[in-house]
């Protein structure tokens, strides 16, 4: 079983990486562990925090998208290979790869802030993010909000387009910090390389 | 913290390591694309449109631009921008190359003219319309030659002949390149061609950094496939190079001469050089970093440099720019390599299977897709986009060379006939 899955590596900057998986890692839902000890009961997040010398700070798993952020100055070319051998392994094994996220108890802050945010950014998204990318038929989704941190997913012209850094970073970056200044970070997780109909396409040498 | 205003084509492959690079350093990032972004209303500083057909216009409206939002450093990242950097930086006294040098860079026929004048080797070449009768020119030339179109990128329509039959197939080739419309958009450079003297031997790629008109050598890569023709596809990247020291010192050498000869002060430069028996060749260079995806087998300084943390070439580009330290101008230890993949055949690409397999082989970093589904795949010469990437790492250039060939291999393109 181990052999057939397949997983592409996306880097997204020095730091991060997505890689995208051939079966669902975590189907139906957005899990994200900010520290090795909120790992515990996700078999996949433990062995990707014990990768030795990684030190990821971040992992987010929606679907069959795994998304690593380290703090090793490692190039993702040098240590892609542990990551994809950990969800190999653990994939492997059957068995539940990551919990689901445990559902905050009413009033608990971390819930209600991370609720506020995600209808500040949605709210964001739909008034002025979307209908700016739309004249190029992009989309951007948002996908959660968890710690502070917005997961998205850009879709049609977005996804797989040779401008799609540039509008997260130089764009929606920039909105978020504007309008909803609490937002930690951003984390893109649309798998570029699926994107059948990119607005601008890379050709050039 | 510094304002750099990047120049960023929409067509480029560089975008994500450029803005990555711009992270690293904590520049505030301006992006000037010939496009606009339809976020730009939302972060006026931040988003630039410029004509970069039109050097001069694009100087004056950044002039413009920067009372409001001042810059201290512009970087172009391909032939077209390098020249409206140098436009920019001239406007502006910021650091860069004096026009007429980036001109020069872009222009095979101007580039030539000068690398003659200067006496840096190049080939015996001659410029000729379009409109001329291709009969009548194959009678006049040296064979083996090679038709070159005066702008295009990637060895598109650079096509070998080697008799009067060939020239003339060629030159059919090459007029309905050039007649392509992203190709006469070019204007008057699309109504002519070069043609070239073949130069027989081994061909390197030089990367460098030219620092107050001193080149730096950052790498030279051999290209262990032969480019011999009639096409002039790349394959394989591999650093460093086999070629003797003495060798690549002559290489260095024939590479500044003709840095200083054109004029370049400052940037990046790439140059594809040939040596035979009679010594190296100056085939091109260009203002403007190595293309494609391929700068991401190249990273300098690191902790076995005492440096600390390893940079890319990206960021010592910018921070070139910005006149901010530069860590290391040092390559890491190890060999590196890239394969440009081949186009694998003419059609609408459907899927490509063997991806995890080809990541598989041991010392393979990464195998990049940059193709997508539902994209028509164009060969040499009509094309020039390669469908992805493939990187390798290891100790020697040798053992590198064979992984990207290995992992080449488990690759298949399943492509619908067009």
């Amino acid at each position: 079983m181990t052999a057939e899955i397949r997983i592409t590596a996306e880097p997204i900057d020095n730091q991060r990486c997505k890689f995208m998986v051939s079966e669902p890692v975590l189907a139906g839902g957005v899990r994200r562990f900010a520290a090795a000890d909120e790992a515990k009961g996700s078999p996949l997040a433990e062995a990707i925090f014990a990768i030795p010398g990684l030190a990821v700070s971040e992992l987010i798993v929606s679907g069959n998208i795994v998304t690593v952020v380290k703090q090793s100055a490692a190039p993702w070319q040098a240590v892609g290979k542990a990551v994809g051998a950990a969800i190999r392994s653990t994939l492997g094994a059957g068995g539940q790869a990551v919990a689901p996220a445990r559902k905050p108890a009413t009033g608990e802050a971390s819930a209600l802030t991370d609720d506020a945010l995600y209808e500040q950014v949605a709210r964001l998204f739909d008034e002025q993010v979307n209908p700016m990318v739309a004249r190029h038929g992009g989309r951007v989704e948002l996908i959660d909000v968890q710690d502070a941190v917005v997961m998205l997913r850009m879709g049609g012209g977005c996804q797989g387009c040779g401008m799609a850094d540039v509008t997260l970073r130089q764009g929606i970056e920039g909105m978020l910090a504007q309008a909803v200044p609490a937002v930690r970070g951003i984390v893109d997780i649309t798998d570029h390389t699926s994107g059948a109909n990119p607005y601008f396409q890379a050709s050039k040498k | 913290m510094p304002r750099l205003l990047l120049l960023l084509p929409t067509t480029t492959y560089r975008t994500a390591a450029f803005v990555e690079a711009a992270r690293q350093i904590d520049a505030e990032l301006t992006v000037a694309s010939e496009r606009p972004s339809t976020l730009e209303p939302a972060n006026p500083a931040g988003f630039l449109t410029l004509d970069f057909h039109n050097p001069e216009r694009a100087a004056d409206d950044v002039h413009v631009f920067a009372r409001k939002h001042p810059i201290q450093g512009v970087v172009g990242v391909d032939d077209d921008t390098a020249i409206v950097a140098a436009a920019v930086a001239e406007r502006l006294k910021l650091k860069g190359n004096p026009l007429h040098a980036a001109v020069a860079g872009r222009d095979k026929h101007q580039q030539r003219e000068r690398l003659a004048e200067a006496g840096v080797p190049i080939p015996r070449f001659a410029r000729h319309m379009l409109a001329e009768d291709p009969a009548e020119v194959a009678k006049t030339i040296h064979y083996p030659c090679v038709l070159k179109p005066l702008r295009l990128s990637a060895s598109r329509g650079v096509i070998r002949a080697d008799n009067p039959q060939g020239f003339i197939r060629a030159y059919g080739q090459l007029k309905g390149i050039l007649a392509e419309p992203d190709a006469a958009a070019c204007g008057e450079p699309a109504w002519q061609f070069l043609v070239e003297e073949f130069i027989p031997g081994y061909e390197v790629a030089l990367e460098g950094l030219v620092v107050n008109r001193r080149l730096h050598v950052l790498a030279v890569f051999d290209k262990p496939d032969p480019l011999d023709g009639p096409f002039f596809e790349e394959t394989i990247y591999v650093t460093p190079s086999s070629v003797p020291a003495g060798l690549q010192t002559a290489i260095a050498d024939c590479a500044e001469r003709a840095v200083r000869a054109l004029g370049i002060s400052e940037g990046p430069i790439h140059a594809e050089l040939r040596y035979n028996e009679r010594g190296p060749w100056l085939i091109e260079l260009a203002a403007r970093p190595i293309g494609g995806r391929c700068s991401a087998v190249l990273r300098f300084g690191g902790r076995e440099q005492g440096a600390g943390s390893s940079v890319s070439l990206e960021e010592i580009i910018l921070r070139h720019a910005l006149d901010m330290p530069i860590p290391s101008l040092q390559r890491e230890r190890q060999a590196a390599g890239v394969m440009m993949i081949p186009i694998p055949g003419a059609g609408k690409l459907k899927e490509v299977r063997g991806v995890a397999e080809a990541k598989a082989v041991a010392l393979v970093e990464d195998v990049q897709i940059t193709a997508h589904p539902g994209e028509h795949l164009v060969p040499f010469p009509y094309g020039s986009r390669y469908p992805g990437f493939i990187f390798a790492r290891g100790e020697t250039a040798a053992v590198v060379e064979a992984a990207l060939r290995d992992a080449h291999r488990r690759l298949m393109f399943v492509l619908e006939s067009s």
